[in-house]
């Protein structure tokens, strides 16, 4: 660990800078926007695993709910994307208050076996109730939002859009990582036992994390449909769920900042990959394993263990532990998270 | 009469889901290790056995042929792979699987291609049985009869022998197990091998039903999670019953609600954590 890369301002800093840098180096607007709401996203999944401890394998379900919502609102009702932002930021934060209601009534492997099932549930009620959601087709034809009058449909135009809201939204996150209630939730991630003998109601404190990671992620799928014009429904699929996972570990957990990281480098990889190799999934399974075995801090992890090499000056509060050494885990279930 | 039918179909699909769950069971039972790649291991099995009947082989020896080299398989995976990543946190367990099992998915299409096939079932169990005016095709009927005698089996080598004994022993207390001198690492081996091998059989078995497509492992391992969490990990009756709840239902409701059958297994198992959070016969 760097502390002073993990100071709140400097996380900021480098979210902003990715921000204004994305445009200069990127030549496709909608691949830039792509990467700042599912870094969205994957910070809100991050808020869920790196600092509560609870690895939902149910981000999926609000993503697509978020999507829907957004179409819904949008396209039967008329109503401007504003608003729909806002009702689908409350729907997400309502649904992922039910679906972690429920599935923390279970612990470890459990718990994850839940969130699983329920993403599994949702796909399968927007797929059965296609008059809803358009099922196979997707829900189609949502428009882009308006600022001033004008539709904002070049792409660059829609990443200031998004860009202005990431940041607002990742703030916001950031907040509540630093504020008394994060510092709680990473109390339960550590010792959630312990967490509870002092007096902390665990599964209130849970419950609202996943409100929160929730919200957030519906705010970036209805984001997300106005970027590709459809709620497909693939962004309410297992896969959806996956891939936020995925990304949130690519990038390290614990750390925002790592997880627009995760989210870019995933989704440029997947870019230039899915390109030149239809099977380029292969390569993503093999990564996975690689990443298990030397890379269990993500790419956040790869950069402090970079710049300890370069600055040879290893931190000081541990210099006996190299960096990339896991914490010991017991395999008792009920500290298992 | 309908109903009959698929009461019948449901209790041979649910035989089936039951061999998916109890080899996840067993595995996390042991190992306390999340195998996302069950599924992967069920995909393996159906296209084995495709592959096998394919090349001209009897189903009756494609099917116990493809169980065997998919234990064989993750065997292997578990002492070249799984084995380093026991000690780390269950995050890491379900992230390498996963890695496992995309790049098991993979593969398959890159051998068989993305569109999948039909595997015959074996000559002498192509026709139907008729039973005054019941009708039924005779391969399902053989699915039930096979999977209960293996199923029994299967009892009996987990609670009668010295096996089941030693791998009971293990999923309670593996450092008192190493300390009485058993091979731990090897018996962890035998009893993965042993739970992919259930999965990889499980697919073999209903490839001639459902036929074989990549993405089957998916919806198996969501499945077999379902089935696992309404009968209690770690329970081969929870296993078995939740297994035949989970295939009945979703039979019957291909009749009444075709659109909804799965809908309905997903919120049936929300109901039932709600009312039984350990499942129906979970111990923890």
């Amino acid at each position: 660990m760097i502390p002073v890369l993990d100071r709140p301002l400097v996380q900021f800093g480098l979210a902003t800078a990715a921000v204004l840098i994305l445009p200069l180096v990127m030549r496709s607007g909608t691949l830039a926007s792509e990467i700042l709401i599912f870094g969205l996203a994957v910070a809100a999944c991050n808020l869920l695993l790196g600092y509560t401890g609870l690895l939902s394998f149910g981000q999926g379900i609000f993503f697509g709910i978020g999507s829907y919502v957004a179409g819904l609102g949008l396209v039967r009702a008329g109503l401007p994307a504003p608003v729909m932002l806002a009702v689908s930021l409350s729907v997400g934060a309502l649904v992922a208050a039910v679906v972690g209601w429920i599935s923390i009534r279970r612990q470890g492997v459990y718990f994850v076996m839940l969130t699983l099932a329920f993403s599994q549930m949702f796909y399968f009620l927007a797929y059965t109730f296609s008059g809803i959601t358009g099922g196979d087709n997707g829900f189609l034809d949502i428009p882009r939002p308006t600022l001033v009058g004008t539709r904002l449909t070049d792409p660059w135009t829609y990443y200031a859009y998004v860009a202005v809201l990431f940041l607002v939204l990742f703030a916001a996150l950031q907040r509540v990582a630093l504020s008394t209630f994060g510092r709680t939730l990473l109390a339960i991630r550590d010792n959630e036992a312990r967490a509870g003998a002092i007096g902390y109601p665990v599964r209130a404190f849970k419950v609202a994390a996943f409100a929160i990671s929730g919200a957030v992620t519906a705010f970036a799928g209805a984001l997300h449909a106005m970027l590709i014009g459809v709620a497909p429904l693939s962004n309410i699929d297992y896969h959806t769920s996956e891939t936020l996972l995925i990304m949130t570990i690519i990038g390290g957990s614990a750390n925002l900042f790592a997880s627009l990281l995760g989210a870019g480098a995933y989704l440029l990889a997947a870019d230039a990959l899915s390109a030149i190799w239809p099977r380029w999934l292969l390569a993503l399974g093999l990564l996975l394993i690689v990443i298990t075995l030397f890379l269990q801090r993500g790419l956040w992890g790869l950069i402090e263990r970079a710049i300890v090499l370069v600055t040879q000056a290893p931190p000081p509060d541990d210099p006996a532990r190299p960096v990339v050494t896991p914490p010991p885990v017991a395999h008792a279930p009920e500290v298992a998270r | 009469m309908t109903y009959l039918f698929q009461i019948l179909n449901g209790v041979g699909l649910g035989m089936l889901y039951f061999l998916l769950a109890v080899g996840l069971s067993i595995i996390f039972g042991l190992l306390q290790f999340v195998n996302f790649a069950h599924g992967a291991f069920y995909l393996l099995g159906a296209y084995l056995a495709y592959e096998g009947v394919e090349r001209g082989l009897s189903f009756w020896v494609a099917m116990p042929l493809a169980a065997v080299i998919v234990a064989a398989l993750a065997g292997m995976t578990e002492r070249l792979l799984l084995r380093r990543v026991y000690k780390l946190p269950h995050t890491f367990h379900i992230l390498v699987t996963v890695g496992l099992a995309l790049v098991v998915q993979e593969l398959v299409i890159i051998v068989w291609g993305p569109l999948g096939g039909n595997v015959a079932a074996p000559d002498e169990l192509s026709g139907v049985m008729i039973l005054g005016d019941f009708i039924y095709p005779e391969y399902r009927l053989f699915v039930i009869g096979f999977t209960v005698i293996l199923a029994a089996a299967l009892w009996w080598l987990l609670d009668r022998t010295r096996l089941g004994a030693i791998v009971r022993a293990g999923s309670e207390s593996p450092q008192n197990m190493a300390l009485l001198g058993y091979d731990t690492l090897s018996i962890n081996t035998a009893v993965f091998a042993l739970g992919a091998g259930l999965a990889g059989l499980a697919g073999a078995l209903a490839a001639p039903i459902r036929g074989v497509e990549p993405f089957m492992g998916v919806e198996a391992l969501g499945i077999a999670f379902v089935v696992v969490v309404i009968g209690g990990m770690g329970s081969y009756a929870g296993a078995l019953a939740a297994g035949i709840l989970v295939g009945v239902a979703q039979s019957l409701m291909a009749t009444l609600w075709p659109e909804g059958a799965r809908l309905v297994i997903y919120l049936g198992m929300a109901g039932i954590i709600m009312a039984m959070p350990r499942g129906l016969l979970g111990r923890a």
